[in-house]
């Protein structure tokens, strides 16, 4: 019961984060991203979230141009997969101030750290929102004050 | 902090309009960087930048082979944003097995041990994301230190917990886990729900492994729902859409189904009512899409829940029909778990009238819009199958197999099959639905398909001839697949003959349609033709002539199977005799039984993930050997390690049973300190010997107590425990109290009382896990003597002060406890002690007061253990004869009879006693003898 790797991947099919909880090799990683991406966008809206890849499960949930897909142990509760999904995108939305996909281009390494907050070992590590944002503001707030030495100096 | 470079680069790349143009900027790139890097003289924050510009090139899928090290580097600045980022490099760029890891272990080891638990965060994160064996085996300690020091901040617990699960998936053999079980298991009741959540998570995973050694999550895990559903108590930071941390509920409610149901019926009320609590939950109408999300999550896992613990309650009553429906919901997502589900409860109940209902409703989702809602309704449609429905669905999915999907149909092929050798019930039938599978679907049909229809019609006779007439009519279609034909080919050489008669499938008849399509087949299929016509020779010599033909044509063939054959049969045709021909071709004798291959196939494909599935798709026999008692696994695997228990247990035994042999010996002696061995003993097997872990010092409130006093029977800063009791014939009452004597508050309490054999012990109530500053909570334990019981039961309390504490105490409850005192006469006391006669039951011992006799005292230590004295029964004035019954439920009454003679000159005691069986003599003996010292 687990998340294997979490996938952004825009409409074009450009990977925008690749996130792994499980070894595999380079060679593995790109044919799952692959496969994966053609899978999921060629399904159409009406369709549930939940397909099957292998022998595992891909859940995936689509904001705007951006496609956010997890691949699941078959036996991962699908509904819950879902929400830590929109929990992720509520925290880059906040943290952002609406979010898009720009902000994760430019922004890429605080995607993974926010992420890193959200989930670990490929499991919710903190679900509360109030918490991670903490988290990071702290972190920034560290960063900030490095880079004012650094003038200073 | 905004890096301008990276950002800048990043402009870049994503004007370039294609991609040559990318890939021109990205190698000019790196060729800046590499020599960026060998130039050295680099500050923290250029590294940092060309890292970020590394990994940004890694994320669009360039290879990246340089760099590593300069992450490397960045992890031990003192700066947390490069810090961070050389983190996030090695990450990303390096693999577990890598042999930049061992560089890396000790700054990953030094950022645990820092202060600063920012730093520790950064760690664990590295280790859960690489996880590498080298770094498991040196850093795992760490971990759990993290883990479990009382020091530790929640949010470092959190990731912790998170790490260790990783390094245990990856490799399990690096994690103690049984040994460290105990405290992990403490931390569900840590009030930070995130910290419960990922603790959740990973014990889902240990107990997996390890179910024995994890028994005791599932109280706590069914408290700490009770308290987030039921009482409602939970901090507002974890509310999800009006539901309380979703997470936490679906972890927890998943981590017991991995264990059998309790057998505590407080518990199992208490899980009751959580459940039905959700159940009613359920009811109500969501606001938003997360809202019923989140409800519904719970609600599927509650149900799966449910019908773990009882398929046939009437929460699963309840259950099924909201699952009826949502499998007419709008919304996909819900129509798809509601047959999953669906499926799960199919595959366990013996009740599928309730599902049977709903069966066009199934059928028809095989034709949704949806391929993963097809998938769903098949794997349900297999598992509600059973003999009354197995021709609908069976035809049904036939008409289906034309236009399923291409990746569905060799599945759905292989669950037909097994469908209906199941559940056919006429072998006709069998036959018909096998061979128009095979026609129609033939390239989605495995060889196990076709194998398995020989058997069984070589193993059934009356099918024999309808089977050889039925491959002959599907032969003679113009469309014929090859699996049909090597069906054909071997039936027709069995039993042709069976049909010989029959218009139309005359010998020649039979040879010419096979032979039609021979030069169109494999080779396989050619090899297994010649076979049978080597077959017709012996079945039908009437068309000898024309098979003959055939085997001098291919006595010249290239293939050198073919060939062989085809020299090897015709040598056998042209022989003087038919007696070799005979030998050869008769009749195959039946398979025997064995398990249909295709089962295991199917098996095959589902078996394969690393989550222990609590059920198997299909219907329930299929579940029945692997139901979700890994426990009893377990067991199984342990008894054959028992022989060794047994022995370091007999070893053991002057060691454990100390206790009381120091009564024999009359030297009462420190207990357990006295015996080194012991103690190793019990550290290296923790639980095994509670004997060996008793409290130091404990004796002195336990032999005040012994006598049936109420009063303390344990007292140290932290903590005061008393006991009153009462007892009546084989019956009794034990009330317990814990005093927390802090000015704080005792978390994860926990009480366990390890009962002697032959006596019951039931606790009224499940006990808090907690007690507040000076407060004192209460437990009442009911007993029943069902046997003669030697022993004394054990109790161990544990709680939390730091580390985890525990206690071992023994409990006061001795044999007299369970004696009722009576009076005899003279007469009737010599009349009984005769009959008893002597060793071995009676039992006698002389020994000497440590102090002087008091004649009072040792009257009231003779009742205190619920004789009754009896006065002038001894001619001897000072001597006392008591009498008592020793009661039990099971194992009927014992009669005890006393004598006790002092002698006041010398401070020595005779004790004589005799009772009914040798076994309470002696302890009754030693209860008294104890006592009066």
């Amino acid at each position: 019961m687990a998340i294997n790797y979490v996938l952004l991947v825009s409409r074009q099919g450009k990977t925008r984060l690749a996130k792994w909880f499980t070894t595999l090799s380079p060679k593995e990683k790109t044919k799952i991203v692959k496969d994966v991406t053609q899978l999921v966008l060629a399904r159409r809206a009406k369709m549930c979230n939940f397909l099957e890849y292998k022998d595992t499960k891909v859940i995936y949930r689509r904001y705007a141009s951006l496609f956010f897909i997890t691949g699941v142990d078959p036996s991962e509760n699908e509904l819950l997969i879902l929400e830590v999904i929109h929990r992720y995108v509520e925290v880059l939305d906040r943290y952002f101030g609406n979010v898009c996909e720009l902000d994760l281009i430019f922004n890429f390494q605080r995607a993974y750290f926010i992420l890193d907050e959200l989930l670990l070992a490929g499991e919710m590590q903190e679900s509360s929102k109030k918490t991670v944002l903490r988290v990071i503001t702290q972190m920034d707030a560290m960063e900030e004050e490095e880079a004012k030495e650094e003038k200073n100096k | 902090m905004a890096m301008r470079g990276l950002t800048v680069f990043i402009a870049d790349i994503r004007n370039c309009r294609v991609r040559e143009l990318e890939e021109k900027r990205i190698n000019k790139e790196m060729a800046n960087i590499r020599q960026k890097f060998k130039d050295g003289n680099l500050s923290g924050y250029d590294k940092k930048k060309y890292v970020c510009k590394l990994l940004y090139m890694y994320i669009l899928g360039w290879d990246i082979d340089f760099g590593h090290m300069e992450a490397v580097n960045l992890i031990s600045s003192t700066k947390y944003s490069e810090k961070q980022i050389g983190y996030l490099g090695i990450t990303l760029l390096m693999h577990e097995n890598s042999d930049l890891v061992r560089l890396v272990v000790n700054s990953i080891r030094k950022d645990l041990d820092d202060n600063n638990e920012i730093h520790n965060c950064l760690a664990l994160h590295a280790i859960a994301n690489i996880g590498g064996r080298e770094m498991a085996e040196s850093l795992a300690g760490d971990v759990h230190r993290l883990l479990v020091s009382p020091n530790s901040k929640s949010f470092v617990k959190k990731k912790a917990a998170l790490t260790m699960l990783r390094l245990f998936r990856k490799h399990p053999d690096v994690i103690p886990a049984p040994d460290w079980a105990e405290r992990i298991t403490n931390i569900i009741d840590d009030y930070d729900l995130g910290v419960c959540l990922s603790v959740a998570s990973l014990i889902t995973a240990l107990a997996q492994q390890y179910p024995e050694s994890f028994m005791m999550a599932v109280p706590k895990a069914i408290m700490r729902l009770h308290k987030v559903i039921v009482e409602r108590d939970f901090s507002a930071d974890y509310v999800y859409y009006k539901i309380p941390i979703p997470w936490l509920q679906v972890k927890l409610l998943r981590l017991l189904q991995y264990f059998p149901p309790t057998e505590d019926p407080n518990m199992a009320e208490m899980l009751h009512n959580v459940l039905q609590t959700i159940i009613n939950n359920s009811q109500e109408t969501p606001r938003n899409v997360q809202h019923n999300n989140a409800q519904n999550a719970i609600l599927f896992e509650a149900i799966n829940l449910a019908i773990h613990l009882d398929c046939e309650s009437d929460i699963v009553r309840q259950a099924t029909n909201i699952l009826a429906r949502f499998i007419l919901s709008k919304e996909t997502n819900v129509r798809y778990l509601g047959l999953e589900t669906m499926a799960h409860l199919a595959a366990v109940t013996d009740e599928l009238d309730e599902i049977k209902k709903h069966e066009e409703t199934i059928i028809l989702s095989l034709r949704d819009k949806d391929i993963s809602v097809r998938r769903r309704g098949l794997d349900l449609l297999y598992s509600m199958c059973d003999v009354s429905n197995a021709k609908t669905i069976v035809s049904e999915l036939i008409r289906y197999l034309h236009i399923a999907d291409y990746a569905l149909r060799e599945e759905m092929v292989l669950k037909i099959a097994i469908m209906t050798e199941k559940y056919a019930t006429e072998h006709s039938w069998y036959v018909d639905v096998i061979l128009q599978l095979i026609s129609s679907a033939g390239d989605h049909v495995g060889e196990e398909v076709w194998y398995r229809v020989v058997q069984i019609v070589t193993n059934h006779e009356n099918l024999q001839e309808y089977a050889a007439k039925m491959v002959l009519h599907y032969m003679s279609s113009p469309h014929c697949h090859e699996n049909m034909l090597k069906v054909g080919g071997y039936i027709l050489g069995e039993y042709g003959h069976l049909i010989a008669n029959i218009p139309g499938a005359s010998p020649i008849e039979q040879f010419n349609t096979l032979h039609a399509r021979f030069g169109l087949c494999s080779l396989g299929t050619r090899a297994l033709l010649l076979s049978t016509y080597i077959k017709f020779v012996n079945l039908f010599p009437e068309i000898k002539g024309a098979i003959l033909a055939v085997f001098n044509q291919y006595r010249h063939v290239l293939d050198a199977e073919l060939q062989q054959r085809a020299c090897e049969y015709m040598a056998i045709a042209t022989m003087p005799t038919d007696d070799l021909l005979q030998t050869v071709c008769e009749e195959m004798p039946q398979f025997p039984e064995r398990e249909s291959a295709l089962l295991s196939r199917l098996n095959e494909k589902t078996n394969q993930t690393e989550d222990k599935r609590t059920w198997n798709i299909g219907g329930k026999d299929s579940n029945e050997k692997t139901p979700a008692n890994l426990i009893a696994a377990s067991r199984e695997k342990n008894e054959s390690t028992s022989v060794d228990d047994l022995v370091s247990g007999m070893n053991n035994t002057n060691i454990s049973s100390s206790a009381g042999t120091k009564d024999e010996e009359g030297k009462p002696t420190a207990n357990g300190s006295s015996n080194p061995a012991s103690q190793t003993n019990a550290a290296s097997k923790p639980g095994l010997a509670w004997k060996d872990q008793l409290a130091p010092g404990y004796e002195i409130w336990y032999n005040r107590l012994r006598d049936g006093a109420d009063g303390v029977l344990y007292e140290d800063s932290i903590l005061q425990i008393g006991v009153k009791s009462e007892y009546h014939g084989h019956l009794g009452r034990l009330a317990m109290y814990f005093g927390n004597k802090t000015h704080t508050q005792l978390n994860s309490f926990s009480v366990t009382v390890e009962a002697p054999e032959g006596l019951v012990i039931a606790s009224s109530h499940t006990l808090a896990t907690s007690i507040g500053p000076s407060t004192q909570i209460q437990q009442l334990y009911s007993l029943e003597c069902q046997q003669i019981v030697t022993e004394v039961p054990l109790i161990r309390i544990s709680y939390q002060a730091g580390s985890i504490q525990s206690i071992y105490l023994k409990l006061p409850v001795t044999l007299s406890r369970f004696i009722e005192p009576i009076q005899l006469s003279s007469a009737d006391f010599f009349a009984r002690w005769k009959q008893i006669g002597g060793s071995p039951r009676e039992v006698q011992v002389v020994f000497k007061s440590s102090e002087k006799i008091n004649l009072e005292k040792a009257r009231s230590i003779i009742v205190s253990n619920r004789l009754g004295v009896c006065d002038n029964v001894d001619p001897k004035p000072g001597n006392f004869v008591a009498t008592g019954v020793y009661n039990t439920s099971l194992s009927g009454k014992v009669g005890c009879l006393v004598r006790l003679e002092p002698n006041r000159e010398t401070d020595m005691y005779r004790l004589t006693v005799r009772t009914t069986s040798d076994i309470v003599s002696k302890q009754l003996k030693e209860l008294l003898q104890l006592a009066l010292l």
